[in-house]
């Protein structure tokens, strides 16, 4: 499986989830495309426009995105606006798979500093690998079997629904 | 090879021994619960997402198992919008439905209810959508926050997918906490050290002679605030401490610990395994305060004296009990800063009756401070004191990341209860340690 994207928006550290969408939103919709417009309106108010410029956005950030509170509405703001994958140095274990469950990619590699805003990348899920086509440069990407895995189902909902029925068809349920 | 805690904890459930860096591929979970902001969601995907596999069937739909499962409104309730109503309705209605305890507006924040009601006990895995479920960990269990999906996945089938186990850091903490300074200090000086994201993917498990010597309300705080340093979760060996704590919870709803409940009980093993361990000596803390906008910038708070004008005591990082004693011991007889808004927001509905019957409330209410009834209030910038640009508000919270509580453009410092009611008085940053010359 292989994504072409440009990096739309590129950030530091310690990018927390109330910076991606602020807590006094969450509750006022359980439509997904809500939070995409509220996306970053406090930390970055340019944030949809310049991701919404192209088909296939990818942000870029250092260490430590998606920190703080669980709510997967964070997911969902990035995603919404043609975000296909977020490139960081290391993400929590909830957003991460807030992430894998939303099929928004969670690209870790060990070093973002020489990506820079507008630059066209290719991931590679297969070969593990992040092309920087801008800048010549390449990357390993750092993840497990498994992530990579649900990476490409982009969620775990079909092997759920086969666990589901499993147990409803079970003697004991 | 000895195993932590977690390992232990998480092997129980899964039936074979396992270590960090293990994947599971299906993880049981022995206690879910939700609040008010992603239980809706959660439910209406779960409908939407299984509706046709139990139609499929022939089966009723009906969550993997309902005593296992607790619905805790909390964090904007009483209502301040028609969606949170709609919300908490349509909670009530599926909890009614599906046979699910659902708690009342008011009865308290859901980390706090959460123990304090013997629902979640030692030794038990319990996951809920909010990330200081952490919080739990005080009780040793492994507890931890879930997204959306994973929540509307528990619904179905009570399993996590995909759960590598995590290593484990062996927070060290000796020596005796001085006169004035509390966990809510221990813990800020913690994330001082290792900043936003020093814990990231690892446990903090916390041990040491200023642990076994603390009171369950001050290892709930510092549980609580672990996330802040990005740790997949925090836990506590229980101790007797813990069991009397438990063994109170369940008796106010007569109710005892059964013995297979008390089999699930660990503790990490003195040759266990860990990825680090950082000593920390309680006994050199001050208090602390962590500035803006970052709970990993703490400070001593002799070295601060910035000018506030909102004060919260509340949230799930604090607002128990014992935090309420000692505010009231600072405010009695004093007033709040002219300057200053004093809001103060008892845990639960437990804590605030137990807080009214001994007077408590009423030397706080007399120093010129807003109780309101229990939940997540301003901690959450949705209602109940709302910052304006400029505000410079301290809180007993756990997050002061820039917009958290209103304004992007309003101050937010963190600090322990009684660092907030000296802080209350002189309307600007101040060490509590001068009001509790006994």
């Amino acid at each position: 499986m292989k994504l072409r994207g440009r990096v739309a928006k590129k950030y530091g550290d310690d990018i927390n989830t109330d910076y991606i969408i602020p807590a006094y939103l969450l509750q006022e919709s359980w439509d997904k495309q809500f939070f995409a417009d509220h996306a970053f309106e406090y930390f970055d108010p340019s944030f949809k426009t310049a991701c919404r410029a192209n088909k296939e956005s990818i942000v870029v950030a250092a260490n430590n995105f998606g920190c703080g509170s669980s709510r997967e509405q964070a997911v969902y703001a990035v995603k919404y606006n043609n975000v296909v994958a977020v490139v960081a140095q290391s993400f929590p274990d909830i957003f991460y798979r807030n992430c894998l469950n939303n099929g928004l990619l969670p690209i870790q590699v060990a070093d973002t500093s020489r990506i820079e805003q507008g630059d066209e990348l290719i991931i590679d899920l297969e070969s593990r690998s992040l092309k920087d086509l801008t800048r010549g440069e390449d990357y390993v990407i750092i993840a497990t079997d498994s992530a990579v895995d649900q990476m490409k189902k982009g969620g775990f909902l079909g092997y759920v629904r086969e666990r589901l029925r499993e147990r409803l068809a079970a003697p004991t349920s | 090879m000895g195993s932590t805690i977690a390992e232990k904890v998480i092997s129980r459930a899964v039936a074979r021994k396992v270590h960090a860096g293990e994947l599971i591929d299906a993880l049981p979970v022995d206690k879910l619960y939700f609040n008010e902001v992603i239980g809706p969601p959660a439910i209406l995907n779960f409908q939407k997402d299984f509706g046709d596999v139990f139609q499929d069937a022939g089966k009723r739909m009906k969550v993997f198992d309902p005593m296992r499962v607790a619905f805790m409104p909390d964090h904007t309730v009483p209502s301040c919008s028609i969606m949170v109503s709609s919300g908490i309705k349509l909670m009530a209605n599926f909890a009614k439905d599906q046979g699910i305890t659902m708690y009342k507006e008011g009865d308290g924040i859901e980390h706090t209810i959460a123990s304090e009601e013997g629902f979640v006990l030692p030794g038990e895995i319990a996951v809920a959508t909010d990330s200081h479920t952490c919080t739990q960990g005080a009780l040793g269990s492994l507890a931890f926050g879930i997204g959306t999906t994973e929540a509307e996945n528990l619904l179905a089938t009570g399993e996590l997918y995909s759960f590598t186990v995590p290593e484990t850091i062996n927070f060290q903490v000796d020596g005796k906490l001085q006169h004035g300074v509390y966990p809510k200090d221990l813990v800020l000086h913690v994330l001082g050290l290792m900043g936003e994201g020093g814990c990231s993917k690892r446990i903090a498990e916390y041990s040491g002679s200023t642990f076994d010597s603390m009171e369950m309300d001050g290892r709930f705080t510092v549980c609580n605030l672990s996330v802040e340093m990005s740790a997949r979760t925090a836990i506590i060996n229980p101790d007797a401490t813990t069991m009397s704590y438990v063994e109170n919870a369940l008796q106010g709803r007569g109710a005892s610990l059964t013995s297979e409940q008390s089999n699930m009980i660990a503790k990490s093993d003195p040759d266990a395994t860990y990825s680090q361990t950082v000593r920390v000596d309680a006994s050199e803390v001050e208090p602390t305060v962590s500035l803006p906008h970052s709970p990993a910038n703490a400070k001593p708070v002799s070295e601060v004296s910035d000018p506030i004008n909102v004060v919260f005591l509340g949230s799930c990082a604090n607002a128990r009990r014992s935090d309420l004693v000692v505010a009231a011991k600072i405010l009695k007889g004093r007033k709040v800063h002219p300057d200053t808004n004093l809001i103060v927001i008892p845990a639960s509905r437990k804590v605030y009756n137990w807080a009214m019957d001994n007077g408590i409330l009423a030397t706080i209410a007399a120093s010129g401070a807003n109780i309101e009834s229990s939940n997540c209030g301003p901690c959450f910038g949705k209602h109940m004191g709302i910052l304006a640009p400029g505000d410079r508000c301290l809180s007993t919270s756990n997050r002061n990341y820039k917009g958290r509580m209103g304004s992007p453009e309003a101050f937010i410092y963190l600090g322990s209860p009684a660092t907030a009611a000296a802080t209350a008085v002189e309307g600007r940053i101040a060490d509590p340690r001068k009001y509790l010359v006994d």
